[in-house]
């Protein structure tokens, strides 16, 4: 006892390196996982309430100074709704003639998906990982794998993906992670690839596995092709930036910046789609082989 | 010492939630955030000893672990074995001034940063790039930022290092 207490910074040091060592070689065990959602439940709701109360004094600053901004907003936005209520006829007009060719072309027609409005409350704070927090959670109805989206600039586009959900909050994995795979396609040529994040502390993404054919243009657009079973087709990811041919590889990479800022969005959009089971029970299968 | 516990407890907090809040993004230079709870960790390690500054990385490091996507324990064992280290050594090895201090900071912060590439090498997933992107910008980061969070806890812990023998 004695020894223990005269080494205890020794001792200590042992101790706490056997328990992160035993820790990450059971990491994928229901242990690990449990002990770390009770820390996790610990923090955050720390978290929220500091989410909460500076959300709050924002908006009381925000109702201050920004009258008048808000007043030549609304202004603005009078003109813009005037704009748009005559685009309206025109618009169903185009939609009509929209169904009726797909309809003569015999396609599928395009499912519109619920979403689920959900604010940012935390990013990352370690520099080795890329993941974001939302304030919403199983309770609002989100669940493991749904796709989640942005209005950047006026455009919607892909954030990533749901990797964790609890009670109130979620986990959401972002395009820029390398864990993160989206089938995708150029929008122009329609040639498809595999979209994941180019490295940890990147903001960028590569697609590769992009056939040699296909001929790339710089700002060309880059969108999720629906395979895959998660991401909706037709959503926006980003834009190329430049691409390549890999010496020993038979296809093209791009690299591609993605529409949505990892750092600069609040606000996030989960998209009530379930993961194509079918497609998933295929994957196990051939896994399982 | 009840108080140096509290104040602890109090910084690890309030440095997991700059370090986490999107309001503190800003913070953001060259794509990494500073490593407050590490600053932290050095700084009772060498204040207070070996031990202090073990217990207080590896709390501070399973609640980082927890709020971030690493496996846990991937974040606590760099910041325990520098607190160890940092423990046995530093008082003997730099005199507290704020070229020292810096370089206290820059040395163990890359040892830290050396020892999670390790860990996500065996561990999870490791990329050679991490040592110029991460590893670096946040070495060179936290050296910065340790002269004034160094003032600052010698303000916070001065009445406590006195009464502890400390100082």
């Amino acid at each position: 006892m004695e020894f223990i207490i005269r080494n205890k910074s020794v001792v200590a040091f042992i101790s706490f390196t056997l328990f992160c060592i035993i820790s990450l070689s059971l990491q994928s065990t229901t242990f690990t996982l449990s002990f770390e959602g009770i820390i996790s439940a610990v923090t955050m709701p720390f978290q929220k309430a500091y989410n909460g109360v500076q959300g709050g004094i924002s908006r009381i600053w925000a109702g201050f100074t920004e009258l008048t901004e808000v007043r030549d907003e609304l202004m603005k936005t009078r003109a813009k709704l005037q704009q748009y209520e005559s685009m309206t006829d025109e618009m169903s007009e185009i939609r009509r003639e929209n169904d009726r060719l797909r309809e003569l072309l015999g396609m599928k027609e395009r499912v519109e998906y619920d979403s689920i409005p959900s604010s940012i409350i935390s990013k990352d704070p370690d520099n080795w990982f890329r993941t974001i927090i939302i304030n919403k959670g199983a309770s609002d109805g989100i669940r493991e794998n749904m796709p989640v989206i942005a209005y950047q600039g006026g455009q919607k586009a892909v954030v990533g993906t749901v990797i964790e959900v609890r009670g109130s909050i979620s986990r959401i994995a972002p395009i820029i992670s390398p864990a993160v795979r989206i089938g995708v396609k150029l929008q122009e040529s329609r040639f498809p690839g595999l979209l994941c994040g180019y490295s940890g502390n990147s903001n960028l993404c590569k697609m590769d596995y992009i056939s040699r054919a296909a001929f790339i243009k710089f700002n060309d657009v880059v969108i999720t092709s629906g395979q895959g079973g998660v991401f909706p087709a037709g959503l926006v990811v980003g834009t190329v930036l430049k691409s390549y041919s890999l010496e020993s590889s038979a296809y093209q990479r791009a690299m591609v910046k993605p529409v949505v800022d990892y750092d600069l969005v609040e606000d996030v959009f989960v998209i009530k789609k379930d993961i194509d089971k079918d497609l998933f029970e295929i994957f196990d299968e051939e896994k399982n082989e | 010492m009840i108080l140096t516990y509290v104040f602890t407890g109090v910084i690890i907090l309030v440095s997991l939630l700059i370090q986490g809040h999107t309001s503190f993004d800003v913070l953001r230079i060259a794509g990494v955030k500073p490593d407050l709870i590490f600053i932290a960790v050095v700084y009772l390690s060498y204040c207070f000893g070996s031990f202090y500054g073990e217990v207080t990385a590896f709390i501070g490091g399973l609640l980082h672990d927890a709020v971030s996507n690493s496996p846990l324990g991937l974040l606590t064992f760099p910041k325990v074995a520098v607190a160890f280290i940092v423990g046995m050594f530093g008082r003997s090895l730099f005199k507290s001034n704020i070229l020292t201090t810096s370089l206290l900071l820059f040395v163990a912060s890359l040892a830290k940063g050396f020892i999670t590439l390790f860990m996500c090498y065996v561990f999870h997933e490791a990329s050679a790039s991490s040592i110029l992107s991460i590893i670096l910008p946040e070495s060179f980061y936290n050296a910065l930022l340790a002269p004034p969070l160094f003032f600052i806890f010698d303000k916070i812990f001065e009445g406590e290092l006195e009464k502890e023998g400390y100082l």
